[in-house]
């Protein structure tokens, strides 16, 4: 469980460091995130960018990276560019963490 | 203080800002626009808009045009009125043809983690444009009743 908290995602010079976090997390195999965007209400495309390689590495270790709490201006720039399809995005991080744990009740 | 938009003679009302090839030097200038735009009543969905449009056009300008090189300069420049804002972004780099851009929503795209600046910039402002071989971004976000 990650959270993304205030504004720091949207600076520039941190998307770089936020970016190496999260591909940190994919050297464990495995490894099932949830990235909470509660309190963020802007991003660029270099923070798309830097969830896009994350996912990816993730995926290719075994994992994956679901996404929670995206206020609605941000959900927008998801859906135009269609990376709603990419990511699997929840409206609570407490459902994307249950989302988990039911699929390895299964 | 001449323009350093010669070629497009931009007018009165304008503002200019020369920046640094720095991303660390986006946010101020993003911030005053924004503080204008607040200034005039321009609503929250506007405001958003025009601050994604401003910082993919100097992300695009400072990272595609000047290569991240830190002798050359980015030109942001605005001029916002209660009726609309007009926003435009130069760089030094080799410029670019626009109509050659993958476009990031096809599925053979959606997994590359670059080239959603542009189309990000033509969803949310109303006009979109290129000048001086792609060194130049135009925009305008009308503010509509």
């Amino acid at each position: 469980m990650v959270r993304v908290r205030s504004e720091a995602i949207l600076r520039e010079a941190e998307v770089e460091s936020f970016g190496r976090g999260l591909l940190a997390l994919a050297e464990e195999p495995g490894q099932r995130v949830v990235l909470s965007f509660l309190g963020v209400h802007h991003l660029t495309s270099l923070v798309l960018g830097k969830l896009i390689h994350a996912h990816k590495r993730l995926t290719e270790s075994g994992g994956e990276l679901r996404l929670a709490d995206i206020d609605p201006h941000i959900f927008e720039v998801f859906s135009i560019t269609h990376l709603d399809r990419l990511f699997r995005i929840f409206e609570r991080e407490d459902e994307a963490i249950a989302s988990f744990s039911k699929e390895a009740e299964a | 203080m001449p323009s350093r938009f010669p070629e497009t003679d931009l007018g009165p009302g304008w503002t200019e800002k020369v920046l640094p090839t720095r991303l660390d030097c986006i946010r101020e200038p993003e911030r005053e626009v924004v503080a204008r735009l607040r200034d005039l009543g321009y609503n929250e969905d506007l405001r958003f808009a025009v601050r994604l449009a401003i910082e993919e056009a100097l992300v695009n300008a400072m990272k595609h045009g000047n290569r991240m090189d830190p002798s050359r300069q980015v030109v942001l420049a605005y001029r916002v009125s209660p009726e609309r804002v007009e926003i435009r972004v130069r760089d030094e780099g080799p410029g670019f043809n626009p109509d050659v851009i993958p476009d990031p929503t096809c599925d053979e795209n959606l997994h590359r983690p670059c080239g959603r600046g542009i189309m990000l910039m033509r969803s949310y402002m109303d006009e979109v444009s290129f000048a001086c071989s792609g060194q130049e971004v135009q925009m305008v976000k009308y503010r509509k009743p």
